[in-house]
């Protein structure tokens, strides 16, 4: 279900086409892509995803797509990723019966907790480190408590928030499965390089 | 075509769309509003809350459905098929740039889709697509609307009318004192928001419209 640990998820930068950011980051050997677009119409949504799920087919990875689970359930995603505002996973995975993966973001071990007890099938743990993606409510994680999390839960936990080449290797000492990242690929010059050499990175902290 | 088995029962011919303003927690007007309905006057009611953020969707749209809304009533949310089935809502209302009903049934075949549509290229892709109903607007000059430009006119409405099957709701503007003129166009239904905000005068407007609209 969950690719092997650890990996790379590549979430979509509202500044950019998530298609073409999505096939650099296959590329470059991503394991799972989000669809993460706040304010795009549902048919360009539709239209995205089906685009990224072909893509996503062709190099064996995951298709996550953000909040929307009509979306998600149209275009035949793998799974989707709920924030805190978004449906309960209990609701969601009604819907989308077990076949399919549902990701809970949590930024406490008790949201985190909570998201297993509700049929998540993995942890976005975050934001870890600081990051200018998405104004913040509260402090940086950090390194510790995603550890603490990992310990105290039996899903995969993904790291996110504010992670690049050089930080993201110790939150797979931690215990995190991956990590994921939005700016750190889509804002680099070479994204498809960008992704390949956190891959690498993280596979060297594992052996 | 698909079809979906709620179909084949008479769609109400009031049509009432939510302020736009509820708060968090399901906090509202929408569930006054609901709760002082007159019982012999099914309507549509579309939950239309474009801000929410989609768990706060949902516990509106729960609360709704607790309500005991006149028999043949249908209670909709805008565009998320999802919410609908999580909610047991019986159908959703899609914006022209939502996902079209047929997407939507392969997963969601009981649910009711009706689209808004502004021209007759998109009410030929609604209905192809498998729409139960087709919602048209604005007829008239309305504040809400005034931002999207001049009113479309009773001609068009007219048009549309003829050129479809289906039923057709006609929105903007629309009173008890032209209703009429929009049925002589050969529309299914009126629909409103504006004209539903005084809950002191809204039995008495939809007592109105009711009788214009079931002769």
């Amino acid at each position: 279900m969950i690719p092997s640990s650890p990996f790379l998820c590549v979430i979509t930068d509202e500044a950019y086409c998530p298609v073409t950011l999505a096939e650099e980051a296959l590329k470059g050997g991503a394991a799972m892509i989000q669809l993460r677009h706040k304010t795009a119409s549902g048919s360009q949504l539709f239209t995205w995803a089906v685009a990224i799920r072909n893509l996503c087919c062709e190099y064996h990875a995951l298709f996550i797509i953000n909040d929307r689970v009509d979306i998600a359930l149209a275009s035949e995603a793998d799974g989707v990723h709920l924030g805190q505002d978004d449906l309960p996973a209990a609701a969601a995975r009604k819907l989308l019966g077990n076949s399919r993966i549902i990701g809970v973001s949590a930024s406490s071990l008790e949201e985190a907790v909570q998201a297993e007890k509700d049929g998540a099938d993995y942890i976005g743990f975050g934001h870890v480190y600081p990051t200018v993606s998405k104004l913040k409510e509260h402090a940086p994680l950090g390194p510790k408590n995603l550890q603490k999390t990992v310990k105290s839960i039996s899903l995969p936990v993904v790291a996110i928030g504010g992670i690049t080449i050089e930080n993201a290797p110790i939150l797979i000492s931690m215990g995190a499965s991956g990590v994921a990242v939005i700016s750190a690929v889509s804002r680099a010059e070479n994204p498809s390089k960008a992704a390949s050499d956190i891959i690498s990175v993280l596979q060297k902290s594992v052996q | 075509m698909p079809h979906n088995n709620r179909s084949r029962t008479p769609l109400p011919r009031i049509f009432m769309i939510s302020s736009g303003e509820e708060q968090t927690e399901g906090r509202g007007e929408l569930i006054d509003h609901l709760d002082l309905l007159p019982s012999h006057i099914p309507c549509i009611v579309q939950i239309r809350e474009k801000h929410l953020h989609t768990k706060d969707l949902l516990t509106l749209a729960l609360k709704a459905r607790e309500v005991r809304l006149p028999t043949g009533s249908l209670l909709l949310c805008n565009e998320r098929a999802d919410v609908a089935l999580a909610a047991g809502l019986d159908g959703v209302h899609l914006p022209e740039n939502a996902l079209l009903p047929d997407k939507l049934l392969a997963f969601a075949p009981l649910l009711i889709f009706g689209c808004s549509i502004h021209s007759p290229e998109a009410l030929c892709i609604a209905e192809q697509s498998g729409a139960d109903y087709l919602l048209f607007g604005p007829v008239f000059d309305t504040p809400s609307k005034r931002k999207y430009g001049a009113p479309q006119g009773l001609k068009k409405l007219g048009e549309l009318c003829r050129a479809s099957s289906l039923p057709i709701y006609a929105l903007g503007g629309v009173t008890p004192q032209n209703a009429a003129h929009c049925m002589d166009e050969g529309v299914y239904g009126i629909a409103g928001l504006s004209i539903f905000r005084d809950t002191s005068r809204m039995a008495e407007t939809l007592e109105q419209f009711y009788s214009i609209l079931n002769p």
